[in-house]
């Protein structure tokens, strides 16, 4: 029986080069993990607290919030923040909250605030804020509504945003339809995009007027412009009428146009931060996008590309006038952070108009105070940010559903579409689907809320 | 004579299988190679080419910026790297050693739970692990990925035991009745005849944490403190769409120290697999 | 017991040590509080408060578990057995009396070594439905036999249809079959060749030989691969999470076991939920382990016996 291993010893050339690898190794590692440490700032810091700020930009708007940082920094001489781009932040925070190392302010989504809440993930702002004088009527009410749950405050806005029905005018024109006269409901919007479709000879899609996955990031809210809410109280409303009539929706469109070509079409999109991203490359005639597109659209868009918007239509019984989602980055202070009067001064200092009105310039978007200067408006550079603005002010502008089960309620209904789109499922299926899961999950969520309310609220008015 | 033509038929045959296996196996990573050096809008062009137009060299620069803190990653991957190997080596010889080369009653009853101790999948001894290390401090530090690395794994001490135990056992025998210690036995004797074996779970243990994925996923918390597979993985996580040039870029630069490893020893590594799948 | 043999115990004992403290550290602690856990309603950030089989029975009512799980058996069915068949065929045309045998060994074990997120990367690139290469091979292929059979045959988009993402990624995984191409390479040049002869001589053709000869004699080997391989594809994670990018596919056809255990751990604060999902994965292992044990028994060949 042959157990013996056959490892013939190393000869001397293997041995050589191993060992010079592993000095190589060795020798790298202080050099590579020491790089881009900043020792002038180092200097600067000594003698300040040293706040850790986590938010979700990159690129530009990244680059918006450091000059604001920069600025704070400057200003005075007892805080120093670190800013620092991180990807993934609603888990990554997470992580780091659970694993006892938090950062000291972080720049989560409003959707986050209700799970993180419940979760006492999040210091209550409420002292805080009321020392400085920060009260509901500074703010644009759809965004003040979003910083708070559960009776506490648990972050203030840095940027806001809506989102608006964008299209592209000079294709409108080619198509014959009035660039200046968008679709006013549902109905108009299906017959614009028959007008702007365009087929290859081998039914291949080559141009779309409107395709709800591009980019598809609201996938779950269609309803809004159904009249429909997501969460009612303790119910689960993914199956009521208005829902399902916003599903049945976008289920005519692999009807219309064939699930696998569809695909396809998608398959061949470039990059979204590119100049081949569909909507600048024409391939996308009409968008539902944020106030953000214009950051884009400077960048990446053709010179000539003309572009208009418009509130994004609504239909059927519940229609109403200017319906959008109104969301905004929140800035908050996790739970376990070791500076949370010093991290609030840094959000109350972004909070104040001059200083808000700034980032939300650097990053193209409108300011969610209530109050702006028109210098603001009138100097600003998007050059629709008014439109982007007064669907802010608007009754039914709504934010995601003020929900802890949220985070898994999208993902069903994202399934739930993905199943739409994939011909397996009709609308009504999918969405019986995602009521019966997520009504258990809610029934769950609430009887754990119960059980840890009261020890929380207990905790939460100590702070 | 017909059997020698049969013969030469079935080599013929053989060959072209192989032949046509090899470019399948091996296209994947020329593609990978071809696309890094691409301008971006060739990357999706159809059809699509094997050489670009334009040889963009600059892509891994590029790459590399865009990637921020790539010498970073590659720092801290090489710090758990080496200290996992130093780990792995020092506790798998220890104890593989004290499962082979001592006869103690109940020893074979404990291998036995070594072993099914393989079977124990990471992903259910995750949340309480994670629970563990966030007690001693260590989440969002590179500890839970090397010190785990001492404590000698299923695997690697399976691997050496079967090295020891084909030892003659009179060596050892020899330098008992000489008075060595134990320990002496093991440092002086045993251990200077297994450096191939040892070589192969360092091999092993560095390929792994080069790779290793998940554990940095969860216990890492700051983007400078990543390791080159999530830096990687957060590169392409990070704008709304994938700049696939500068990510078979990246890609690249990830795969090489493994290349040029496996090229420095390429026998001690296929040996070693080939042994590890030997009798059990 | 003599003092020599006591001896020995406390020297065996102390040269295992490292192991032993691993072992409960990470074997026996993380074991028994996943259990614990298990039976707990766990948010991260607060303590876990008791609530007995609760969560298996909502595991039991969850179609998106039964999913992961269906997920999981049918991408194990068909990646082991698939990879084992494809590394066996290499493996023994190897074997063969051939030049440049390390040439084409080295070409089959190299993309074993690649990391699993390059991996990942490079295939969710190459299984693109547009400008994929797999495709680009592909569709040329189906054309012709298109052509010839009158069939409307067209390549997937792999990763965007539900029905063909997992064979997407059990391209991937076929890939890195190298590995087990090298061991089964070492364990038939272990078959003695007078078996060959003798059973030539007796007229046998190549399959007869194979069937009767080579697997009987590699079948430890294969049951070591099978083994490996039903463990790690039990808990595949990594590949099919940086294919989609963080998600689980189309219609969550790429949900495995261990990407919904990350998800309600991570994800949705349900950790207690989580680790229901970890004990269920584990017996599966077990189950099968022990399954695969008494079938090997039976039919699996040492040369010593």
């Amino acid at each position: 029986m042959s157990c013996a291993p056959r490892i013939n010893q190393l000869s001397n050339n293997e041995l050589f080069w191993l060992r010079f690898c592993f000095s190589i190794f060795i020798l790298l590692i202080p050099l590579l993990v020491g790089c881009g440490s900043d020792s002038h700032a180092e200097r600067e810091r000594q003698g300040r607290v040293v706040l850790k700020y986590w938010d979700k930009w990159n690129g530009f708007e990244a680059e918006a919030m450091r000059g604001v940082v920069e600025d704070f920094n400057k200003s005075q001489d007892r805080i120093w923040v670190d800013f620092n781009s991180v990807s993934q932040i609603d888990r990554r925070l997470m992580l780091a909250t659970a694993g006892g190392v938090p950062p000291d302010i972080a720049g989560v989504w409003g959707y986050s605030v209700p799970v993180y809440a419940e979760n006492n993930a999040l210091m209550p702002l409420d002292e805080l804020a009321r020392e400085k004088g920060i009260r509901a009527g500074d703010y644009i009410p759809a965004y003040w509504t979003l910083c708070n749950h559960v009776g506490h405050l648990w972050g203030l806005p840095s940027t806001p945003t809506t989102i608006a029905l964008v299209y592209n005018k000079k294709l409108f024109r080619e198509a014959g339809l009035d660039p200046d006269r968008p679709p006013q409901t549902i109905a108009e919007l299906e017959e614009y995009n028959a007008k702007l479709t365009r087929r290859g000879a081998d039914g291949r899609i080559e141009r779309i007027g409107f395709l709800p996955e591009e980019p598809g990031w609201w996938n779950a809210l269609w309803g809004y412009w159904w009249g429909a809410d997501l969460v009612d109280g303790s119910k689960i409303t993914a199956r009521a009428p208005e829902n399902t009539a916003a599903y049945e929706w976008l289920q005519t469109y692999p009807d219309r146009f064939g699930a696998d070509k569809l695909v396809s079409f998608r398959d061949g999109f470039g990059n979204f931060a590119s100049p081949q991203n569909p909507f600048f490359t024409g391939r996308v005639a009409m968008v539902l996008q944020g106030v953000w597109i214009f950051n884009f659209i400077k960048n990446y868009a053709p010179s000539d590309f003309e572009w208009g918007v418009a509130p994004f239509p609504s239909s059927g019984s519940g229609a109403r006038d200017a319906v959008t989602l109104a969301e905004c980055d929140m800035l908050v202070i996790p739970s376990g952070a070791k500076h949370p009067r010093e991290a609030f001064e840094f959000i109350a200092y972004v909070n104040s108009q001059p200083v808000m009105e700034r980032l939300c310039r650097g990053q193209l978007k409108f300011s969610p105070l209530a109050v702006c200067s028109d210098e603001f408006l009138d100097s600003h550079p998007h050059p629709h940010i008014r439109e982007f603005l007064a669907l802010a002010k608007s009754p039914n502008a709504k934010g995601y559903p003020r929900t802890a089960i949220w985070t898994s309620y999208e993902a069903d209904m994202r399934n739930a579409v993905s199943r739409i789109w994939g011909g397996s499922a009709t609308a009504g299926e999918a969405l019986d689907d995602v009521q019966a899961r997520q009504q258990k999950n809610l029934d769950r969520r609430i009887e754990r809320w119960k059980r840890m309310e009261p020890a929380l609220q207990k905790l939460w008015s100590k702070q | 004579m017909s059997q020698k033509k049969a013969h030469a038929t079935q080599n013929l045959v053989v060959y072209i299988v192989l032949t046509i296996a090899a470019l399948a196996f091996i296209a994947p990573l020329a593609w990978m190679f071809s696309t890094s050096l691409k301008p971006l809008q060739e990357t999706m062009s159809l059809p699509p080419r094997w050489i670009p137009t334009e040889i963009q060299w600059k892509n891994y620069p590029e790459a590399i910026e865009e990637m921020k803190y790539f010498w970073r990653y590659t720092g801290n991957t090489l710090l758990v790297c080496v200290l996992s190997v130093f780990g792995t080596v020092s506790s798998s010889a220890l104890v593989a050693y004290g499962f082979s080369r001592i006869e103690w009653r109940g020893r074979d009853q404990v291998f036995v739970v070594l072993l099914a101790t393989m079977m124990i999948p990471f992903p259910v001894t995750m949340v309480p692990v994670y629970g563990l290390f966030k007690e001693l401090g260590w989440i969002g530090t590179f500890k839970p990925l090397w010190a785990p690395a001492f404590f000698a794994g299923a695997f690697n001490v399976f691997l050496l035991r079967q090295f020891f135990l084909a030892l003659p056992k009179d060596i050892s025998e020899a330098a008992r009745i000489d008075g060595c210690s134990e320990i002496g036995i093991f440092l002086r004797i045993i251990l200077p005849l297994c450096k191939p074996a040892l070589l192969v779970v360092a091999l092993f243990q560095f390929l792994f944490s080069w790779n290793d994925f998940l554990g940095p996923l969860i216990f890492l918390t700051e983007q400078r403190d990543f390791t080159l597979a999530l830096g990687l993985q957060s590169f392409q996580s990070q704008q709304g769409g994938t700049a696939w040039h500068h990510l078979m870029a990246a890609s690249t630069l990830v795969l090489l120290p493994v290349l040029l490893l496996f090229f420095l020893t390429q026998k001690s590594f296929i040996e070693g697999i080939s042994t590890s799948g030997g009798k059990n | 017991m003599t003092k020599e043999e006591r001896r020995n115990i406390r020297t065996g004992l102390a040269f295992i040590s490292p192991w032993i403290i691993g072992f409960f550290a990470f074997c026996v602690y993380p074991l028994v509080s996943s259990v614990y856990f298990s039976l707990c309603d766990y948010s991260v950030l607060s303590s876990a408060v008791f609530i007995g089989m609760h969560n298996y029975t909502d595991l039991a009512a969850d179609e998106v578990f039964w999913t992961a799980l269906g997920n999981t058996f049918f991408f194990c069915a068909a990646a082991i057995p698939l990879g084992l068949v494809v590394a066996l065929a290499l493996a023994i045309l190897l074997n063969f009396d051939i030049r440049g045998r390390g040439i084409y060994r080295t070409i089959f074990f190299l993309p074993s070594l690649v990391p699993m997120v390059c991996l990942a990367v490079l295939w969710q690139w190459l299984l693109n439905g547009e400008v994929g290469l797999v495709n680009n091979l592909l569709n040329p292929l189906l054309g012709f036999m298109n052509n010839l059979f009158g069939t409307q045959w067209v390549a997937p988009n792999w990763l965007a249809e539900a029905r063909w993402a997992k064979w997407g990624l059990i391209f991937t995984v076929i890939w890195g079959v190298g590995n087990a191409v090298v061991i089964f390479l070492a364990g038939l040049q272990d078959v003695p060749r007078h078996l060959y002869e003798s059973a030539e001589i007796d007229g046998a053709g190549f399959w007869h030989k194979t069937l009767h000869i080579t697997l009987p004699i590699l079948s430890p080997v294969i049951y070591f691969n099978l083994v490996m391989g039903l463990i790690g594809s039990f808990q595949v994670f990594a590949v099919p999470y940086v294919l989609t990018g963080g998600g689980d596919g189309p219609q969550r056809s790429l949900l495995f076991l261990a990407t919904y255990l990350y998800q309600n751990a991570f994800d949705f604060w349900n950790m207690g939920y989580a680790c229901a999902i970890g004990v269920v994965l584990f017996v599966i292992i077990l189950a099968c382990t022990l399954l695969l044990r008494a079938f090997a028994e039976k039919h699996i060949y040492y040369a010593g016996k």
